[in-house]
C-alpha cells in the first residue's frame, strides 16, 4: 500500500514536458471546449445580470402613485412610513397648486416651473445633499437649469401669484440653487423643493398668510392634509407588498409591478434555457476530455507498465495519468479563461455605445471560474480514474511486449 | 559411490532455495493458436545461474514473466518464493488469487531485476535516471551505484542523455544496469542481447554475467542460443515441446 507521492508525481512530470507535443495537444483542445462554453455562460450573465441590475437601480421601478388624489393626513403619512415596505415617503400637496415661476439674473425669460416636493434620501436624486431644516432652496430639473442658466450654489428669484380678493397678486423670494438634478430624475422643467415650500405657496395660493414667509393673507391655520403622496418601496420586491396594502385601503394605484414580473419570468426562463444548453454542453464536454484522457493513456499504456515491471503499486499506477490530467485541466482551464478574458473584452468594448457606463455583456464572476475550474477538474479526475483503474486491473505482463 | 551420494547430499543441504515451483500451468490464446505451458516441477537456488534455451514462441518468456511476478498462473500447485535465506517462503499464487497486487509489486520492486529483450525504458528520464528508476520505487537515495554499474558496462558517458540518443546495444546496458542497481535477489533476463549483433551481443552479455557472479546475483536468463550455456556455466532448464495440430495447441514444458 506504499504511495510514493513525490516520486511518481516527479515522473508523471517529466513524462509531461517530454510529450509536450500531446501534453499541449491536449491542453489546447481542453480550452477550446471550455473557452467558447465561458462565452455562451458570461454572456448570459452579463445579459440577464444587467437586466437585473436596471431593474433593481432604476427607482422609478419601484416607485408607487396613486391614480386619483385623495385627502391624506399626517397619522396615515405615519402609518404608511412604517410599513417595512416603504422606503421613501413624502406627501404632495395639490399638483395644480404646486408650480412656481422662475427668474434668474443670467437668462431673459421667466420659467413657469412644477414643484415636486422631496427630502433627505430621495431615490430620484442620488448622490446629492438634500438640505435639512431650511426651505429657501431648490433642486432644479436639468432642463429648467438649461433654461435659466443656472448653476448649482445660485440665487434665483422666485414668485408665486394668486388671484385675492378680486386682485393679482404675486410675492416673491429668493432661492438658493442647491444641486442640478440629474436627468432622468425629471425630465420636464421642474424643481425639488421641500414640504414646508410647497404647503406654503399652496396656502398662498388659497388665500391663506403664511407668517414664515411674511405673506399676507387670511389668518386661518394652514390645513394639515395632503392630496397625494411620493412613495418609493424598499425594493422591486416590495412593490407587490405596498400595493396590496393600498388595495386593501381602496386606494387605487400604478406601480411597474407588470413591468417587473415580466423581466423576472423572462430571466427565469432564460436561465432554463440556458441551464438545457449548459447541461447539453457539460455532457459533450466531459464526453470530448473522456475521450481525449482515455487515448492518452492508452498511448501511455508502455510507460505505465514498465512502471509496474519496476515495481511501482497498483496505487501509483493509477495517479501517473491522474497527475497529468489534472494538469491538463489546470493549464486547459487557464487558457480557456485567458480566450474568455480576450473575447469578452471585445464583445464588451463592441458593444460599449448600447450599454450603460460600467455595465457589460459578457462577464463572469468569481463564483463562476471557481465552479468552472472545479468543473473542469471533476470530469478529468473521474474520466482518468476509471480510464486508470481500467489499466491497473489488467496483468502487468500485458502491454509490457508488443504482442 | 557412496562418497559421491554423501557429497551431493552436503550439497543438497547447502542449497538455499529461491523458487520452489510445482505444477504450474499458463494457458494462453493468441492468433487462433493456443499455449500452454506446464511446470511440473522447478527450483531455483539462490546464487544460481539458469538459462532456459529454446526458440521463440514456445513459452518462456511466459515462464520467465511468472517468476518475474507479473504473470499469474492459470493453475498452481506451490508457488513459493523464498525472499530472504532465513525466512519462510511467500505463497506468490495466493496473493494472485486474493488479487493481493500491492504485496506482489513489493515483492517485485524489491526481489526482481528484469532486462527486457528490447525496450522497457522510460524515454523521458535520462539514462542515470532510468538506472535509479529501481532504487527510486525503494525510496533508495543515488548512492553513486548507478554510476558505478554504468562504469562497469562502460556507458557512464551517456548517463546525462535520454535513451533515445542511444544504440540499442547501449539501451540493453542502461537496462541491466537498472535491473541490478538494487540489489534484486535475482536478475531476470529475456534474451537481453536478442536484438543486437553477434559481436555486441557476446560482449554485452559477457559484461552482464561477470556482473551477476561479482554482486552474487540469482540469473535466469532465456535465449535460444546454446553457445551460452557451457561458456558461462549456466543450468540449463530442460525443455520441451510439441505441437498437437487438432487442437492446435503447443504444449510446452519446462522443469528442472
Amino acid at each position: 500500500m506504499f504511495l510514493s507521492i513525490p516520486g511518481i508525481f516527479k515522473l508523471a512530470l517529466k513524462n509531461y514536458l517530454h510529450d509536450w507535443q500531446s501534453s499541449s495537444g491536449l491542453v489546447l483542445a481542453l480550452a477550446s471546449i471550455l473557452g467558447p462554453m465561458m462565452i455562451v455562460f458570461g454572456i448570459k450573465y452579463g445579459v440577464i445580470s444587467g437586466m437585473i441590475t436596471n431593474l433593481v437601480e432604476e427607482p422609478r421601478n419601484r416607485e408607487i402613485t396613486a391614480v386619483y388624489s385623495g385627502r391624506y393626513s399626517e397619522q396615515w403619512f405615519e402609518e404608511l412610513g412604517k410599513l417595512p415596505s416603504a422606503d421613501f415617503l413624502v406627501p404632495r400637496t395639490r399638483r395644480i397648486a404646486a408650480t412656481i415661476d422662475l427668474k434668474s439674473s443670467s437668462a431673459p425669460r421667466i420659467l413657469h416651473t412644477e414643484l415636486i416636493p422631496t427630502k433627505r434620501r430621495d431615490p430620484l436624486l442620488p448622490k446629492i445633499v438634500i438640505p435639512e431644516n431650511s426651505d429657501d432652496w431648490l433642486i432644479v430639473s436639468e432642463s429648467a437649469a438649461r433654461k435659466l442658466a443656472v448653476n448649482t450654489g445660485d440665487s434665483i428669484d422666485a414668485s408665486i401669484s394668486r388671484r385675492y380678493r378680486g386682485k393679482l397678486e404675486r410675492v416673491h423670494l429668493t432661492l438658493r440653487i442647491a444641486a442640478i438634478a440629474p436627468i432622468h430624475a425629471f425630465e420636464r422643467d421642474g424643481a425639488f423643493a421641500s414640504v414646508s415650500l410647497l404647503q406654503a405657496v399652496e396656502a398662498y395660493r388659497d388665500g391663506l398668510a403664511v407668517e414664515a414667509f411674511g405673506w399676507e393673507g387670511d389668518q386661518r391655520d394652514i390645513p394639515v392634509n395632503f392630496t397625494g403622496f411620493r412613495l418609493f418601496a424598499r425594493s422591486i420586491y416590495d412593490v407587490a407588498d405596498l400595493k396590496r396594502w393600498f388595495n386593501e385601503q381602496g386606494i387605487e394605484v400604478s406601480t411597474r409591478f407588470h413591468e417587473i414580473s415580466t423581466v423576472q419570468r423572462m430571466n427565469e426562463n432564460l436561465t432554463t434555457i440556458y441551464w438545457a444548453i449548459a447541461v447539453i454542453g457539460l455532457v459533450g464536454f466531459s464526453m470530448a476530455l473522456g475521450a481525449s484522457l482515455w487515448v492518452d493513456i492508452e498511448r501511455k499504456r508502455k510507460e505505465l507498465s514498465v512502471l509496474r515491471l519496476v515495481g511501482y503499486s497498483t496505487m501509483d499506477i493509477t495517479c501517473f495519468p491522474l497527475i497529468q490530467s489534472m494538469l491538463t485541466a489546470l493549464l486547459g482551464w487557464v487558457l480557456a479563461v485567458i480566450f474568455f478574458h480576450l473575447v469578452a473584452a471585445i464583445i464588451n468594448y463592441l458593444m460599449l455605445s448600447e450599454l450603460q457606463e460600467g455595465r457589460q455583456v459578457c462577464y463572469l464572476s468569481i463564483e463562476h471560474y471557481f465552479q468552472s475550474f472545479l468543473l473542469t477538474c471533476g470530469a478529468a479526475f473521474l474520466v482518468t480514474l476509471t480510464a486508470g483503474l481500467r489499466y491497473a486491473n489488467i496483468e502487468p505482463a500485458e502491454g509490457l511486449r508488443d504482442r | 559411490m557412496s562418497s559421491a551420494v554423501s557429497s551431493s547430499a552436503v550439497k543438497q543441504q547447502d542449497r538455499v532455495s529461491l523458487y520452489n515451483l510445482s505444477d504450474i500451468t499458463k494457458t494462453m490464446e493468441s492468433g487462433g493458436i493456443r499455449f500452454q505451458l506446464s511446470v511440473p516441477h522447478l527450483n531455483i537456488a539462490r546464487g544460481e545461474k539458469i538459462a532456459i534455451i529454446a526458440e521463440s514462441g514456445c513459452g518462456k518468456s511466459t515462464l520467465l514473466d511468472m517468476l518475474a511476478f507479473i504473470s499469474q498462473p492459470t493453475t498452481s500447485d506451490q508457488f513459493e518464493f523464498y525472499p530472504s535465506a532465513l525466512t519462510d517462503p511467500v505463497e506468490v499464487d495466493r496473493y494472485w488469487q486474493n488479487n493481493d497486487q500491492n504485496s506482489i509489486s513489493d515483492l517485485r520492486k524489491s526481489h526482481i531485476g528484469y532486462v527486457m529483450q528490447i525496450g522497457g525504458l522510460l524515454p523521458f528520464l535520462t539514462v542515470r535516471e532510468n538506472i535509479n528508476l529501481s532504487r527510486d520505487v525503494l525510496g533508495l537515495p543515488d548512492d553513486g551505484t548507478a554510476v558505478e554499474l554504468a562504469q562497469k558496462l562502460h556507458i557512464s558517458s551517456h548517463l546525462k542523455k535520454l535513451p533515445g540518443n542511444l544504440s540499442l546495444g547501449e539501451r540493453q546496458r542502461v537496462a541491466i544496469c537498472r535491473a541490478l542497481a538494487h540489489n534484486p535477489s535475482v536478475v531476470i533476463a529475456d534474451e537481453p542481447t536478442a536484438s543486437l549483433d553477434p559481436f555486441s551481443a557476446d560482449i554485452v552479455l559477457k559484461m552482464f554475467v561477470d556482473l551477476v557472479e561479482e554482486l552474487g546475483t540469482t540469473l535466469i536468463l532465456a535465449s535460444h542460443s546454446w553457445q551460452y550455456v557451457k561458456r558461462f556455466g549456466l543450468r540449463r532448464l530442460s525443455q520441451e515441446s510439441r505441437r498437437d495440430s487438432t487442437t492446435r495447441t503447443m504444449f510446452t514444458t519446462i522443469k528442472g
